[in-house]
């Protein structure tokens, strides 16, 4: 195990390097000038060449390669060329929080509403309710961000003044309502149709009819035994549709104006601000990463047939 | 099993993402706090707008209008520009002209400060102005702005830190010499890269002062928080009348700007085209708080790389000038929101030839002569596939350039292309004048002068001649404009300089925006509506 452990820790700097020499390498020899773009359409040529001078621009690609890796391994991922004056650091890590807390309560409300509603439908199966029920989650599930967020916008905020259209006081506040709402009930109709697929599957084998005849009710079957097998296939979803909320943020972001990670990282990239293309890349590779280990820890104590061997 | 993995992965993604952010709220404790004393305390001072983050604070690095709106309320120079467009005293109460025009001596207020309170001195002036052109500053605009003073070139080219052409007579006395009499000058010591800046901030901190800064200007930058908030408060040392709002508050984070007015989020919008219908009808509730604002000097044009095929001869440029129903499209397509361009300089403008735009303009809408030209241009029957490159990020070109280019294509059997590359990699190709032409740009004034739109856009030397227009006579109208001291004979300067320069068609002037509607709450009072960037904020108020 300790083998294992330190095997693949020992892949991450490999793994960090490739990434981070990939990401540079289009970074250099892409189109677009980081200085122009800093400086702005009445620049003159000579203060755009003194500006790529002090950003370092004119250094070779190797050395400007190795003296960002040096600077990242001590933890200075440097200073934004958008933003003068910013360390990269301090533009992204609030902003990688807050799409963190959007994603996740999204998240929330896709499990705590679509479960419950996909057992209903599968106990119901057949019935009107039923119906309903997977008709409803197919209509939050088919309606894009973009008109979803428009029309909550102009009910709560524009008809009824309920709600605040834009902005982001943290996921407690009343501003984080709508866009919760919107990244999340697509969600609800994948966990309600999953649900009731996993659990119609689940409710018709033996051990079901066994639990029955030994005189449990209905409730009790539904919830010790049915639920907590009907639940695994939903597992795999839930760990996909994580990663999508965070990539789906941008749109909901930009509609209901949260400063999350997602608008950064575009409008970044459209300013050739490398060094927070850079972090945010090396980042979410990091993340990757780790969680990829320490899962393949966990997975041996759930599962005590699989040995990890180095 | 497997399901378990991905599940616990992504779990434990969004963990680790997350807990950067729970370091960040941390340290924003004290960002946050103070965001909640101000919503409580002084709701009826505060104005709210929508903004973008702005590229930068530092007056000496502004190039955009962005910053600049920011920027004006923070810093201040020896002259300003009024309400009404006028040159006028800020910092320096007055001033006096030498008799050949190359020396002015600006006399200090003596009430004026920084924001903490210091005294703004002469030395400040000429710290301020050395500091603009020196290398390591690397100001994009300076040498268009300042490179006029005796001895700036040798503080650009590093040669010394001193300006030869700047001496400070006393305290609160300063001159400043030019190489010619250009009458102009002031007018340009409006621009941001000429304000004051404190010394003791730079030397402090060169690399971020301006994220805190020590300015001049009726407003104190509060707070910054990139991509949410941009906060003003009133600067109670500022040495004219003090502003009467207590805070402004630029809200970074976008959203829908239409519905945050509506829902009282935000005190001032502009009206998109979706939205003139709604907004024009008198039993909309907003029609009654619509303002409308004066056009803008600005001019929105097509401009074609002179050197490169076909556009290397001018019938072909003069033909597509010709080929272009301005008035129908500025009325059908852009909902008069435009005015037709036929000249350079928007209407009002300083020099703005009114017989030459209007009654007598110098390309008409005429088919069959733009057909002759082609005609009888060097590429005949066989002109070159015209591609015009313009801004974008894969979204719809504007509607009026489709119109032009279709309306090439149908009437004189052209092939024409449009080709977005995104704002990056465009202005690349535009400083290295790779493009054969490009549109979805303008350029909007800087100050009230002729020579900041056609001195700085189609001089042969200027770096900003994006088109590699090149004409003599043109370049010598321009030069001897420059000097003249008598605005009347500058004027006839200029309107000849235009004259040709729309004759040549290196561009194709489109369109001057238009009046367009604004929407001001009602509690608002005083907020200006100006063509050119001025500090206007101190003027605005709230009445509840």
């Amino acid at each position: 195990m300790v083998a294992y452990v330190i095997k693949r820790v020992l892949w991450f700097p490999l793994v960090l390097a490739i990434i981070s020499f990939v990401t540079f390498t289009m970074g250099f020899y892409g189109p677009g000038d980081p200085a122009m773009v800093r400086l702005g359409p009445k620049a003159t040529p000579e203060s755009i060449e003194r500006m790529r001078e002090k950003m370092g621009l004119n250094d070779p690609f190797l050395y400007q390669y190795t003296n960002y890796v040096f600077d990242a391994l001590n933890g200075d991922f440097g200073e934004s060329y958008s933003f003068s004056g910013r360390t990269v650091a301090e533009l992204i890590t609030k902003k990688i929080g807050i799409s963190f807390q959007l994603g996740l309560a999204a998240m929330i409300i896709s499990i705590g509403i679509g479960i419950p509603l996909g057992v209903l439908a599968a106990i119901r199966q057949g019935t009107l309710m039923d119906t309903f029920l997977v008709g409803f989650g197919l209509f939050f599930y088919a309606t894009p961000v973009f008109i979803s967020a428009p029309l909550l916008i102009m009910f709560f905020g524009v008809k009824f003044h309920l709600l605040p259209t834009s902005g982001w006081d943290g996921i407690t506040s009343l501003s984080a309502i709508m866009p919760v709402i919107v990244l999340g009930f697509p969600g609800i109709a994948v966990m309600t149709r999953l649900t009731r697929a996993s659990f119609l599957e689940v409710i018709n084998q033996d051990f079901v009819r066994t639990a029955h005849a030994k005189g449990l009710s209905d409730f009790q079957v539904n919830t010790r035994h049915v639920m907590k097998n009907a639940l695994i296939p939903l597992i795999t979803v839930l760990g996909l549709s994580l990663a999508t909320l965070v990539e789906g943020a941008f749109i909901t972001e930009t509609i209901f104006g949260i400063p999350g990670i997602g608008r950064l990282a575009v409008d970044s990239i459209l300013s050739r601000d490398y060094p927070v293309i850079m972090a945010i890349t090396l980042i979410v590779a990091f993340a990757f990463s780790l969680t990829n280990l320490i899962v393949d820890l966990l997975y041996c104590y759930v599962d005590p047939r699989i040995r990890l061997t180095g | 099993m497997r399901n378990f993995r991905y599940f616990v992965s992504g779990l434990l993604i969004i963990l680790i993402i997350g807990c950067f952010g729970c370091i960040e709220n941390n340290t924003n404790v004290k960002i946050d706090s103070s965001n909640d004393t101000l919503g409580e305390s002084i709701e009826d001072s505060v104005f709210r707008r929508i903004w973008d983050d702005v590229p930068t604070l530092d007056p000496h690095h502004v190039s955009d209008t962005t910053s600049a709106t920011i920027v004006v309320e923070l810093f201040s120079g020896l002259v300003t520009i009024s309400p009404d467009l006028l040159v006028v005293p800020d910092l320096a109460e007055s001033w006096d002209i030498s008799a050949d025009g190359i020396t002015y001596t600006f006399y200090l207020r003596d009430n004026a400060k920084f924001q903490n309170g210091r005294k703004v001195t002469a030395y400040d002036v000429e710290y301020s102005l050395e500091r603009a052109l020196n290398p390591s500053t690397m100001s994009p605009t300076v040498k268009n702005f300042l490179g006029d003073i005796v001895g700036s070139d040798d503080v650009m080219n590093g040669i010394t830190k001193k300006i030869s052409g700047v001496k400070v007579l006393d305290e609160m006395t300063i001159s400043i010499s030019i190489d010619q009499p250009k009458a102009y000058f002031l007018s340009k010591l409006t621009y941001p890269v000429s304000f004051v800046v404190d010394r003791n901030d730079i030397e402090k901190n060169d690399n971020s002062w301006f994220l805190n800064p020590n300015g001049t200007g009726p407003f104190i930058l509060d707070k910054y928080v990139v991509g949410e908030e941009l906060i003003l408060r009133k600067n109670p040392n500022y040495y004219l009348n003090l502003p009467k709002l207590d805070y402004v508050i630029f809200k970074l984070s976008g959203g829908s700007a239409l519905a945050m007015y509506e829902n009282n989020e935000i005190d001032i919008t502009g009206v998109g085209v979706a939205d003139l219908d709604r907004i024009s009808n008198v039993d909309d509730p907003l029609n009654s708080e619509v303002v409308v604002a004066i056009p803008g000097f600005d001019l929105t044009y097509i401009g074609f790389n002179v050197s490169m095929p076909p556009f290397d001869d001018p019938n072909i440029r003069k033909a597509l000038a010709m080929s272009i129903n301005k008035q129908l499209i500025a009325s059908q397509v852009l909902l008069d929101l435009v005015v037709p361009a036929n000249g350079i300089l928007p209407p009002n403008f300083p020099g703005y030839n009114l017989e030459f735009n209007q009654i007598n303009p110098d390309y008409e809408y005429n088919l069959e002569l733009a057909r002759e030209l082609i005609l009888n241009s060097k590429y005949s029957n066989n002109v070159p596939r015209i591609i015009i490159t313009v801004p974008g990020m894969g979204g719809s070109v504007g509607l009026d350039l489709q119109v032009i280019t279709q309306s090439w294509i149908d009437e004189l059997l052209l092939n024409v292309e449009i080709e977005q590359v995104e704002w990056a990699t465009f202005l690349d190709d535009l400083n290295a004048r790779t493009f054969q032409s490009f549109a979805g740009m303008g350029w909007q004034a800087d100050y009230p002068d002729p020579e900041n739109f056609l001195d700085v856009n189609f001089h042969s030397k200027s770096p900003l001649n994006h088109t590699g227009y090149n004409n003599v006579n043109v370049d010598t109208l321009l030069e001897d404009a420059r000097i003249k001291q008598s605005w009347e004979e500058r004027k006839l300067l200029y309107n000849e300089a235009e004259k040709i320069i729309v004759q040549d068609a290196p561009i194709i002037p489109l369109w001057h925006s238009g009046e367009n509607m604004v929407l001001i709450k009602p509690h608002v009072k005083g907020y200006l509506l100006t063509p050119l960037i001025i500090p206007k904020l101190k003027y605005v108020y709230i009445e509840k």
